[in-house]
């Protein structure tokens, strides 16, 4: 009994103990802030990607706090971003997007990670009339839904394979065939339809289409099919690490083809890290990528300098994740100054008709909420660095054929 | 030549997966606890080769012995100071227990090393070598070489020493090692501590096949659970027969019914041997 | 003095919406869920003592069919009810196929269900959506109206299952369970059907889940694979009632409120230590209270402090 009671004891302790450090965490700040609520992907699965948008989002915060804030009317506020782990579980994020805004009360959102969590999480800001953005999202069902309050920063996922696969046509008329591997999840099965229509549309046959789980741990079952309908271009789908296993196990296999493209990873340093000399020649797409060159409005001015800002701070090479981020945070602070007020309603007018240009690119919305200006570069690994082959006017390198 | 390779590459990834199940199937048979940590100690022996190979140029397989000994040491900790403690608990109990430990180490891994991926890249690789026209990856050959080598010591281990003996003799008979001399406490933390190295060691030779992330911890341990079930709980054939049977069966799998539906198809001959054969390919009655 | 203890708490309960704002409600939506969970679970794992690892499933299987049968059109009612029945149905045959096997085997096999239901509605993306997802129609009332709809709902649904495990609790059925978990050899001598009383605490432990599986898939309007099929939903209903007290009726109650408050504190207070915490809490509680009851002995409470 005795020690039954000393536990109890212990135990409450612990919770005064874990009420006291929630309770300092949320006393108010003395300056005028902005609450905008991130709920992201911190631990799990997706934890790598969480993180990412959560260095982008934090060196808008600080750049735009170092210099004021954000200018309403005549006031400045500063700015706060409340971050919640959901543990890369998508029902939770749901859950989660909902804490923020009926229990923090934050101002804006911004969406959680990848096209499936924020078409989960859309229909809870729409609820609430909270403009938000979603900084991962590409399939086009997540803005097709008729939502009011959900912008986007990614194009649809077509806007990425028809430039590769026009160009890879216009280098090397001779392709002809092309074999997919594509993991059963949202976004990898996506753009992998999306690659068989554009296919389809250059008439290219498709020799070999399989997805593959969650979870898989070996490959080489569909490499060694790939390997004998001998395509000329391989189109592997999926995240960091199915897509360094894929590389991995194509070479232990001796599969060769002419054309590798990968996404989405390829853009990300741990993948050259993680692939070393078999990165080379991989081609992909991104919706953003360090060599554009925007002269850009907002807190971080020209592309360039947001490249040295993000270097100094983490002192990385940002990608178009970590990019894409920090820009949902301006576009959000050129809305509400434009708008001058923190009025919702407002505030989405002012997203709705935006029309300006970032780093990150020119910055307009389509009807559904999803931006329409954007023209997503093409690029190559070579030399251990990914560098643009398509557009021309931004085009670092010319595109080479040849996986070994 | 295509079902030749498939077969061959069946054959060498059910030796990784022998490889991952042997430690986790000695704990379970012979402590009964169903230890949950496993995984985490596979991706924590792969963080350890990681780091052993950037920072002082270890090869892997050379870094199975600190790997498998610094995992040692931790099982042996945990099991004689924590585990130890409700071992006689109910299944369930010791279960919880672990889960809650596995929430406690792999959250502190995900804080030391971040959540990003790493791979350990051989400026040395083996390369692959063609044997008419059959393909043989060489680094994979040399690792599955290596987990044979191990799982082979394990087993000597356990059939020839003195400490071995005491193990099987626990596994048997709990009640009768105890009345015989055997110390029970003690053979149960150098079980478990063995099923750590063994967790450890595999971690060293996966870390040249498999990204390594905290993330992963979760497929290897499910992977451990149906190698267990096919081979028969707690004997090292077993898990070495279980292994084998998964790679293949999942590599065929891939082959006629496409790579999305292998898993389902081995979790479905799972079920039936449940259900037809619940003590696995190679177990024995009597250890349920 | 323990009828007017639950008649307050159902009072309390009821009223809950009226006074909390939608965090409140949402929240206690989910305790409502997880003590359907753990008074599920209860049935087979602690009256039984068949250590289930099934849950998951069960849930799984509710959340499709009535997201299914939702996005046919069928009333959202009548779908979570179609739910409940189907999980039972696949309860009671899959308990038919792997009762047999006992302790570790059988953990091993109601954990591979959940494996096996998984990839199957992953690769099955025709009605699925597969790894796409599903969206559910979202019932076109205010928020706050669909936040009490939901919450009413798993209220429902949670005291039904409460009603069921206090009514199996005292009768002949709960006798047997506990038999079987003794001695299944001496219960089988003693005239107890094993196979029978296996099946159904099984199929007790699949039906009620499976609504509550229904009525999440339509209160969070989008549902994957990975996410309903958790093995995070098998393992947290047997924390709770590790908690809460093994083989009692009020038992997974406590131990599904007390387990949530954990969580939530927890989750709230560390962005990125949480499960850590958690981990402690729980590792703590297993050396410290392995009886479970916590806190205070609520039996001898209800009870009226008699001894």
């Amino acid at each position: 009994m005795k020690k039954r009671a000393l536990f109890t004891l212990a135990v409450s302790t612990l919770f005064v103990g874990l009420q006291a450090v929630g309770g300092s965490s949320s006393v108010q700040a003395a300056e005028k802030t902005i609450k905008f609520g991130a709920p992201l992907p911190l631990t799990g699965a997706l934890a790598p990607e969480g993180i990412k948008i959560q260095r982008g989002l934090n060196l808008w915060m600080d750049t735009a706090n170092a210099k004021g804030g954000i200018k309403v009317g005549n006031e400045r506020y500063k700015i706060k971003i409340i971050y919640q782990d959901y543990q890369s579980n998508t029902p939770r994020a749901v859950q989660t997007a909902e804490k923020l805004i009926t229990d923090d009360k934050v101002n804006f959102l911004f969406s959680p990670f990848g096209s499936g969590a924020t078409k989960a999480a859309s229909g809870v800001s729409e609820k609430y009339g909270i403009p938000t953005i979603a900084s991962t999202a590409s399939s086009e069902a997540v803005y097709n839904q008729g939502y009011k309050y959900l912008f986007g920063t990614f194009t649809p996922n077509i806007t990425l394979t028809q430039p590769l696969t026009d160009m890879v046509i216009a280098k090397r008329p001779e392709t002809k065939t092309v074999a997919i591997l594509a993991r059963n999840d949202f976004f990898p099965l996506a753009i992998a339809n999306v690659m068989k229509k554009s296919a389809a549309k250059r008439n290219l046959k498709m020799v070999f289409f399989e997805k593959y789980a969650i979870g898989t741990m070996d490959h080489s079952s569909a490499l060694v099919q790939m390997k004998a309908a001998k395509p000329d271009w391989i189109f592997a789908t999926g995240y960091l690490n199915d897509l360094i296993l894929i590389r991995n196990q194509m070479s232990e296999l001796g599969v060769k083809v002419p054309v590798l493209t990968m996404v989405a990873g390829p853009a990300y340093k741990e993948f050259i890290d993680g692939t070393g000399k078999l990165a080379e020649n991989i081609t992909s797409a991104a919706w953003w990528h360090p060599a554009v060159r925007y002269n850009g409005k907002g807190v971080m001015g020209k592309t360039e300098n947001f490249n040295k800002l993000f270097k100094a701070k983490y002192n990385l090479v940002p990608d178009y994740a970590e990019a894409s981020a920090t820009a949902a945070g301006i576009i959000f602070q050129l809305a509400i100054e434009t708008a001058g007020t923190l009025d919702h309603k407002k505030v989405r007018d002012a997203l709705a008709t935006m029309d300006t240009e970032t780093f990150f690119g020119p910055i307009k919305f389509g009807a559904n909420g999803q931006i329409s200006s954007l023209k997503p570069p093409v690029f190559q690994i070579r030399g251990g660095k990914p560098l643009v082959v398509y557009p021309d006017v931004i085009k670092q390198i010319d595109l080479k054929f040849g996986i070994k | 030549m295509l079902y030749l390779q498939i077969l061959l590459n069946g054959l060498l990834l059910g030796g990784l997966y022998a490889l991952i199940a042997v430690g986790f199937s000695l704990v379970w048979g012979v402590l009964n606890v169903i230890n949950i940590l496993h995984g985490t100690f596979i991706v924590l022996g792969s963080y350890i080769a990681y780091f052993a190979h950037l920072y002082f140029g270890i090869h892997p397989f050379a870094s199975v012995i600190i790997s498998g000994s610094v995992l040692f040491c931790l099982g042996y900790v945990i099991q004689a100071g924590i585990i130890n403690r409700v071992v006689a608990a109910p299944v369930l109990m010791t279960l919880t227990l672990t889960f809650g430990l596995d929430l406690l180490l792999n959250n502190a891994m995900l804080i030391a090393f971040t959540a990003d991926y790493r791979k350990l890249i051989l400026t040395d690789s083996l390369g692959s070598y063609d044997l008419w026209g059959l393909i043989l990856p060489l680094n994979r050959v040399a690792g599955v070489g290596l987990a044979a080598l191990l799982t082979f010591g394990l087993y000597r281990l356990l059939r020839d020493s003195n400490i071995g003996r005491a193990i099987v003799a626990v596994r048997m008979d709990r009640e009768a090692a105890t009345l015989m001399g055997v110390r029970v406490n003690r053979i149960n933390a150098v079980t478990f501590a063995l099923g750590a190295l063994m967790a450890g060691a595999a971690g060293s030779i996966f870390s040249i096949i498999y990204p390594i992330s905290p993330i992963n911890s979760g497929l290897f341990l499910g992977k451990a659970f149906v190698i267990c079930i096919l081979g028969g709980l707690g004997s090292v054939p077993g898990a070495m027969i279980g292994g084998i049977a998964l790679g293949v069966i999942e590599s065929y799998g891939a082959l006629f019914f496409g790579p999305e539906h292998s898993t389902t198809l081995a979790f479905v001959i799972l079920i039936a041997l449940l259900i037809f054969r619940p003590t696995g390919i190679m177990g024995r009655k009597g250890y349920e | 003095m323990k009828k007017i203890a639950i008649f307050v708490a159902i009072v309390a309960l009821l009223a809950l919406p009226y006074f909390g704002n939608n965090y409140i409600v949402r929240l206690a939506t989910v305790m409502m869920m997880y003590s359907v969970l753990a008074l599920s679970w209860n049935f087979i794992g602690g009256m039984a003592g068949y250590p289930s690892f099934a849950t998951a499933a069960f849930f799984g299987i509710g959340a499709y069919v009535g997201a299914i049968l939702q996005a046919n059109g069928i009333f959202f009612g009548a779908a979570w009810f179609a739910a409940g029945l189907i999980a039972l149905i696949f309860a009671a045959i899959m308990g038919r196929a792997i009762l047999h096997l006992r302790g570790h085997y059988f953990a091993i096999a109601s954990l591979v269900m959940v494996e096996v239901l998984r990839e199957v509605v992953n690769t099955n993306d025709q009605i699925t959506g597969g790894g796409m997802g599903m969206n559910i129609p979202i019932l076109k009332i205010s928020v706050e109206a669909s936040g009490m709809l939901f919450y009413y709902s798993m209220f429902v649904v949670a005291l039904l299952t409460l009603a069921t495990a206090s009514w199996v609790y005292h009768s002949k059925l709960g006798f047997g369970f506990r038999c079987i978990q003794q001695n299944e050899a001496a219960a089988n001598m003693l005239g107890v059907d094993s196979t029978k009383y296996k099946t159904i605490a099984f199929s007790l432990s699949a039906v009620f889940v499976g609504m509550a599986g229904a009525i999440y898939a339509s209160w969070v309007n989008y549902i994957e694979p990975p996410d309903v099929f958790d093995i995070f939903l098998t393992i947290k209903p047997v924390v709770m009632v590790l908690l809460g007290g093994m083989g009692t009726v009020f038992g997974p109650i406590i131990g599904a409120v007390a387990f949530l408050a954990l969580e939530e504190i927890v989750w709230r207070n560390f962005l990125t230590i949480h499960s850590a915490v958690l981990g402690l809490l729980i590792v703590l509680l297993v050396l410290f209270l392995p009886k479970g009851a916590l806190f205070f002995d609520y039996r001898q409470f209800f009870r009226g402090r008699k001894k």
